[in-house]
Formats: C-alpha cells, structure tokens, sequence
C-alpha cells in the first residue's frame, strides 16, 4: 500500500510538452553526439551535424521555457492533491521536503522499510531537477564553443581558452553527454521501478488512482479510486454523505 | 666563381631570374603574400617594387635569429629546399646578422654580431625553440651566457618578437610531459620577466616560412606588425580551422571516411576524421599557404592533422603535444597519475557501474517486494515522530487509520491496474484449477474407495 493518486495537476499540460521535447531532444543529441565523435558508419555526418546543432538549439530553448514557465504556471505541490501553487515552489526545496534527505537515501539503500513521505519531488531528485538546467546550458555553452559558427565569438572564444583550449573543451562536451545519459539511466528506472504511473501521467497525461496527500497537514489523508476503486479516507467522507 | 660571385652581388631581379623565376612568379608570389597581410592583390606589385627598393638601397631591416630549445626545424623549413625558392630569396634581402645554424661566422665574433646589432636598435627578433627555464636558466649555455638571458637581452632592445614554431609560441615539444626543462614559450617567458617588447606567434612545427615571410614583409614595407588575435597569432593566417579550408571537406559533409591505413578509402581521398584528424580544432591556413612551395601538405599528402598549430601562448602545460596525443584517436588522452587512458573509456566504465548498480538495485527492490508500487508509506515522518508537534502527530495518526481501514477492505492502491489485472488473472487461474482438482478428486472418489490392494 504505497502509492500516490497521480493527478495531471501534479504535471501540467506544457511541462508534459517540455519533457516530450526533452526526451526527443535529447536521444537525437545523444545519437548525433556519438556519430560526431566517432562515425561508425559513413554517409550522414552533414545530417548528423545539422540535427545536432538543430536540437541543441531546441533543448535550450526548452530549458530556458520550461524554467520561466515555473514562474507562471501552477501546479501541485505533491502527487495525490489536486491543490497547485506556483511551480517554482515545488522546484524549490518545500517544508515538506525537510529532513527528508536521509529518509530517501536510507530508503533507497534498504536501510528502512516504509516509504518516505515526499513533496511531488524527492529531496534527491530536487537536488538533481534543480542540477539538470545548468548542465544543459553548460553543456549548450561548450558546444557553442567547438561549433566553427560560433567558436571566434569573444563570448564563446573566452570560454574555450578559459576551459582549456578546443580538445579539452571537446572531451568536457563528450563527458557531458554521458553524465546525461547516466542522469537519463537512472532517472528512467527510478521513474519506472515502482510502477509506470508517473510515466503515464507524465507521457500520456492520464491519471491514475492512489493514496491522497494534504498539502496543508502534509500527510496522507484519504484514496481516491477514481471510480474504479471505492474511494477512503476523511477527504470523502463528505461526499459518501458520512 | 665570377659569375657566383654576381649572382650573390646582383639586383633581386637578376637573382629571382638566375634562379629560374619569372617576374610573374615573382608577382604571383607579391599577390599571395599580399592576402596573407590582409590586403587585396592588387597591391602585389607594391610589395614586388618595396621588396625590389628595399634590396636596392641597402637599407635591410636587421633581424637576429635566435633558437632556445630547438630542433632546427623550422629553420631548415626555410633553408633546407632542393633549390632556393621566392621567401628564401625574399628573405635574403632583410639583413640576418646573427644566426646560430645559417651564419658562417662562429664564437666570439658571431655573439659581437649580435651585441652590435642590439646596440644599433631597430631590429627584429626571430625566436625559435622553447624557452627552457630550469635549473635557474643553466639546461641552455650560449656563447657562455644563459639563453635566458640572451633571449631576455636581445627581446628588451627589439622592435618586435617573432616567435617562430610551436615551442617558441608555448614550449610545443619541449614543453609536453613531464617538462623537465620546465620549458615555456617566448610570449610567456618575456610576460614573466616584465618585457613589454610585442610578440608575433607563428605556430606549426615547423613553422611555414611563407608566414615569417608575410610578418616581416609587412613589418619591413608598413612598419607595423600584423592584427594579431588573442594568441598573439597573425588574424589573417590563424583564425580559420585546418577543417574549414581542407580539401577533403566535400567527404567529411557527405561522410566519407577512412578507418584504416591503406585501404580503399584512403586511396580515393576521403576524410582522415576517425584516424584523429586534428583539423577541426587546429586554427592554421595550412590548407591555403600549404607547404614547400605550395606543393601540398600533411593532409593533401595522406596524413591526419596532427594539430602542430594548436597553441596556448601563457599556458605550456597545454602544448598541443600533451592536447593531441595519441595522434591516430579522436581524443587526446587523460591522465591520473600514472594511468593513461582515452575518456570514451572512462566514461564506459563509470556509467557501466551505474547501469550496473542500477540492475543489482532492481533485485533488492523485486526482492523487497518494492517493484509492485513501492513499500507502504510511513504515517508519520519519522522526523516527526520525534520533533514534530502535534498537528503532526495528529496528522500521523489519522493516516495510520487510514491504513487499517484500507487493509480491512482489501484495498491495495498498487501502482497500476495492470499489476491487479495480473494478479487477478492469477487468482482466478487459480480458483479454477483448485475447482478442477477439487472436483477431479470427487470423482475419482467413488472408484478408488475401497479399492483391492
């Protein structure tokens, strides 16, 4: 018994596209990147190039979008509430996060049993969210700095001799990438190995039923079957009629 | 001997022509070192009748051509041609009053040649071979000085500082690990020592005497240096990659490649990219000058760029020896301590034990029954349970109810339907197989009871 309802509030509709546009953006960067490094086979490398810069110029944009979204947009402050606040304050560490750092590492590492309570993110994965647009745009910059177009600007030619000189930069980039696709590795199976709900909410942007969370108590206070299930808890009590 | 004798007195005209140039060449030659100073062609006769005045009058610009750590290369890359070509001719009208592998003089005159030239002033500088700094200066004795302090000497009194070849600009060779000589490069060593004399950078190894050619030309005619970029490199011949002009472009874009020596692909001419060419991140012209009178170069001749133009002027720890090592991989390779290694191998290894983990990560979850919708929830924060105040308290007990009375009616909010459906699939497969057995064995009943045995 251990599982949040997932309700769209907890995702809003243009994060659901951001992530879409994360997701896609980054497999094509990913395997344009590989192929750029090393061509293992011949034929597309000015394709493989075009579609590298092309989404490297998505995914920052991206970033930056989704980044001033969360200052307009509202969303929940935890799965299993249908209640939203400004969704930069989800990004930011909550009261409900508090002293739940060592909660999640000790979960996570099979040291206790229950599952912590958390915001709509995990101290761990706040931590990581709040990580992830510096690196992009990090990991943007140096590419700006190798890319011929854009290498003599005194913006990206300071960078390139600040971090080095082109080869080191070029390694940084290569490193880059694989702290993504280890970021992407675990991020996927964290997503993935309680259940598919938060991938469905997230991809499909379709609820699913679970426990229900008071932002206000900050604890589980009811569940919420969605009609498939019969609804508990003192949250529908009143609608039971009790 | 007369006629040589003429030859070495005669006009540059008479000895462009005695050595079987034209006067077209000669312009041709005008017009190419005129686009490398930044000018238009058409200024190239200006050049020839400056060049051609200069000779005349006697008036030679004094250049001291020093070498510090040096294999000589780059001095042979001038002088080392089958047969003397136009820079070499060019050059044979500045006034070269001291240098230490061309000049005939030796020892002590040859060390008064370039006292005298100091005292005169008004010279230039052409500096080849790094800087070695250890041992206070003493891994270099010349003429029984320091070739530190020549060095620091001869740049304070000069006009300018041409340093020619990739150790000169930050140690190159010299300079790459572990350093003992603790080599550096002119531009820096001169910085250190608080000269303020400028200083041209003319990477490569060996540098292309057409570029010396071009900087003094302009020095000698216009009496300035060049625009120069942040590494002090001329603009006009370095802020362009080997990549943007290389012939074998058209192949990179289309991608063809060579992945092995003496293949197919390499006799058709293709793109030496996975072979660790070093174009791409080398700012040179090397494809547009190209070497030993514009006959080819590394490339052009089959060889990957092994970035020998690549420099950082303040920086020797950055030679481009260490930057590009091994030459024939895409990168170069990183070090820790005594482990070298290429960094698509380190990055395997670290996200292999991540993946890795990950896996062994996913056991203990099956196996802790965490896979189905993770564990149950605390009530409480078990922060809480200890710090927290009552409303927390409160709040705690209430889910703990909830709880029970979800367990009491066998709700179990599992993480999606599909596991229930499963599960449910199960339990029915299983109803039904306790149904055909009970009823299998009410059946077998009547027969079997009572049986003879």
């Amino acid at each position: 018994m251990a599982h949040m309802a997932h309700y769209r509030e907890a995702h809003p509709l243009p994060f659901v596209v951001t992530h879409w546009v994360n997701l896609i953006a980054m497999i094509f960067l990913i395997c344009t990147g590989f192929y750029i490094h090393y061509p293992l086979f011949g034929g597309v490398m000015s394709i493989a190039r075009g579609l590298h810069i092309f989404f490297g110029i998505v995914l920052i944009l991206n970033c930056l979008v989704r980044v001033i979204l969360a200052f307009f947009i509202k969303s929940a402050p935890a799965p299993g509430t249908r209640e939203t606040v400004l969704d930069v304050k989800t990004w930011l560490p909550q009261c409900d996060n508090r002293h739940q750092l060592w909660a999640w590492i000790s979960y996570y590492l099979f040291l206790r049993r229950e599952h912590p309570i958390a915001a709509k993110l995990g101290v761990p994965q706040k931590i990581v969210y709040l990580l992830i647009p510096v690196l992009i745009l990090f990991t943007g910059y140096t590419g700006f700095c190798l890319w011929g177009t854009t290498a003599g600007m005194p913006i990206f030619a300071a960078g390139l001799d600040f971090l080095g000189g082109p080869m080191k930069v070029r390694i940084l980039h290569y490193f880059m990438m694989w702290v993504f696709l280890g970021f992407m590795c675990i991020h996927v199976y964290l997503s993935l190995i309680e259940g598919v709900s938060p991938a469905k909410l997230i991809f499909f942007w379709k609820e699913t039923p679970g426990l229900v969370y008071d932002p206000e108590t900050m604890n589980i206070v009811g569940f919420d079957g969605m009609g498939e299930e019969p609804d508990c808890g003192e949250t529908f009590k009143e609608e039971r009629g009790e | 001997m007369a006629v040589q004798e003429k030859t070495a007195r005669a006009s540059l005209d008479d000895r462009l022509e005695a050595h079987g140039f034209t006067r077209r060449d000669f312009l041709k030659y005008c017009g190419s070192l005129a686009v490398m100073l930044g000018l238009s062609q058409a200024a190239a006769p200006q050049i020839a009748e400056a060049l051609v005045t200069g000779a005349e009058s006697g008036k030679l610009l004094p250049v001291i051509w020093m070498e510090g750590g040096s294999c000589s290369g780059c001095t042979e890359a001038l002088a080392q041609t089958n047969t003397p070509d136009i820079p070499e001719l060019v050059l044979e009208t500045i006034s070269l009053n001291y240098s230490e592998t061309l000049s005939a003089a030796v020892g002590f005159s040859m060390e008064q040649a370039r006292k005298d030239t100091i005292e005169a002033g008004g010279y230039v500088l052409v500096y080849e071979g790094a800087v070695p700094t250890a041992f206070d200066g003493n891994v270099l004795l010349v003429g029984g000085e320091k070739g530190i302090d020549s060095l620091a000497e001869t740049a304070e009194h000069a006009d300018a500082v041409i340093a020619l070849g990739s150790c000169a600009c930050d140690g190159g060779w010299m300079a790459s690990r572990p350093n003992d000589a603790h080599a550096m490069g002119v531009q820096k060593y001169l910085a250190d020592r608080g000269i303020v004399t400028p200083v041209v950078n003319i990477p490569c190894c060996p540098a292309n005497p057409e570029w010396l050619v071009a900087v003094i030309v302009e020095y000698a005619l216009m009496g300035r240096l060049p625009e120069l970029n942040s590494k002090n490199e001329p603009v006009q011949m370095f802020n362009q990659t080997v990549h943007d002009n290389c012939p074998r472009r058209g192949h990179f874009e289309n991608g063809e490649f060579v992945y092995r020596f003496g293949s197919a692909e390499e006799a058709k001419g293709y793109c030496l990219y996975p072979l660790g060419c070093r174009g791409p991140q080398t700012f040179t012209n090397c494809p547009i000058t190209r070497w030993n009178r514009s006959i080819s170069w590394c490339v052009e001749a089959g060889a990957p760029c092994i970035g020998c133009g690549a420099i950082n002027p303040l920086h020797p720890q950055r030679n481009w020896v260490d930057e590009s090592t091994p030459f024939l991989k895409r990168h170069r390779n990183i070090s820790l301590g005594d482990f070298h290694f290429q960094p698509p191998v380190a990055a395997l290894a670290l996200t292999g034990r991540v993946v890795a983990a990950l896996g062994v990560h996913g056991v203990g979850m099956k196996v802790a029954g965490r896979v189905d919708g993770g564990a149950d929830f605390e009530p409480e924060r078990r922060w809480d349970v200890k710090h927290g105040d009552e409303a927390a308290h409160e709040a705690g007990r209430r889910a703990a109810k909830l709880y029970e009375e979800l367990d009491a009616r066998g709700i179990e909010p599992k993480n999606d339907h599909r596991f229930r459906k499963m599960r449910e699939a199960k339990r029915a497969r299983q109803q039904e197989a306790d149904a055909r057995a009970a009823a299998a064995r009410k059946t077998d009943d009547p027969s079997g009871k009572g049986g003879d045995e």
